[in-house]
């Protein structure tokens, strides 16, 4: 991911409102994560395990902050159980930005098949997501889900292409 | 000791304390005990912990308390180092370890072998780590970790078996909704988001 993409998602998501991230790193997300980890508006939490970040992101929201998630797609998938039992069992919102890995393009086969299983599995939990892979579209698109997210009280995905973290 | 024999203990000193509660008998026992709207009771095994330390952040000025299970935790070892790096001064998380899943009628977990809960959390950066193997231990540890503005592990080691109490009546939407208009309430919060209908819109004449 370039730093300016990192920037344009940093600084969107505070305009969206988010003022508190979870985030599990890797080599697509560095950047990402890196920024809010330097950003004074934004409380950050690095976590160990993705599905920890959710249970973290929910007590957040209770607390009266606005949380995100910031994960890569193998993290989603991780995460799926802690989705359905702490977030949209009780009607919890949290804002999930995936990278998305697995993708066309892609060369690690094992990858692959945790690309081809990510959106079937937002599918099947229902969960509203939006892909992104343009610059242009990471602004109105994190709006928008972070709009859905408070209204509806469930969980909203971005799934982050391999254009959008390059 | 038992479990709702710490937690008979402990409830005089809780005032307005936000509670989350692991999945299983604690939720009934506390619920019984202490029937408040800031108990959060979580419908999930392992993310007691993860839940309250997201709470005790986002209300660095609210004391939070975690009623965890040995079994739960097993499932969640990696909080502990989160949850000690960012070391909140507001959160006591608190591990009934009975050594078994007895929720799950009674197999065996890992602290029933060689693991110790409270030698993992000193290892993963908790400064104050207390084990107790009394009542007197349990309420004296848990009084001080009360009244201190810093972040405590607790281990109680408790026989299994749950307190004589009523299933709680609260299933989670309820739950939730009573939780966040408590926090809306008393932090004075806007956390749920309402919509103005459109005609309660003045007309355009």
């Amino acid at each position: 991911m370039k730093r300016e993409v990192a920037a344009e998602i940093v600084d969107s998501l505070k305009e969206a409102g988010v003022d508190f991230v979870a985030s599990l790193t890797e080599a697509n997300l560095h950047d990402l994560v890196m920024a809010l980890g330097e950003d004074p508006a934004i409380h950050h939490v690095p976590v160990t395990r993705e599905e920890e970040g959710i249970g973290i992101c929910a007590g957040a929201y209770l607390g009266g902050k606005k949380p995100a998630m910031v994960m890569m797609n193998s993290g989603f998938l991780l995460s799926t159980n802690a989705l359905a039992t702490v977030c949209i069992h009780p009607g919890i919102p949290v804002l999930m930005l995936i990278g998305h890995s697995g993708g066309v393009g892609e060369e690690n086969a094992a990858h692959a098949t945790v690309g081809a299983l990510t959106e079937p599995v937002l599918q099947a939990m229902h969960i509203v997501y939006e892909k992104v892979g343009r610059f242009e579209d990471i602004r109105p698109t994190i709006r928008d889900s972070q709009i859905l997210a408070r209204s509806s009280r469930r969980p909203t995905a971005i799934v982050l292409n391999k254009q959008a973290l390059r | 000791m038992k479990r709702y024999d710490c937690l008979q203990a402990i409830v005089p000193h809780f005032g307005e304390e936000l509670v989350v509660t692991n999945l299983g008998a604690v939720r009934h026992e506390w619920q019984a005990l202490r029937p408040h709207a800031g108990n959060y009771h979580l419908q999930n095994l392992g993310l007691t912990s993860s839940l309250a330390l997201g709470l005790a952040l986002a209300l660095p000025h609210r004391k939070v308390v975690a009623f965890d299970g040995d079994g739960s935790l097993l499932l969640n070892l990696g909080s502990l180092a989160t949850i000690a790096n960012q070391r909140p001064r507001n959160l006591i998380h608190l591990v009934f370890d009975n050594e078994c899943y007895e929720s799950s009628r009674g197999a065996p977990t890992a602290t029933a072998g060689q693991a110790d809960l409270a030698a993992v959390a000193h290892g993963c950066g908790f400064a104050n780590v207390i084990t107790a193997k009394t009542l007197t231990e349990f309420t004296e540890g848990f009084v001080r970790a009360l009244k201190d503005k810093d972040l405590y592990f607790i281990l109680a080691k408790v026989e299994a078996g749950a307190g004589d109490v009523p299933a709680a009546a609260l299933d989670s939407q309820e739950n939730k909704y009573l939780f966040v208009r408590y926090i809306e309430k008393s932090e004075n919060l806007k956390i749920l988001t309402s919509t103005l209908s459109r005609a309660s819109e003045p007309r355009a004449k």
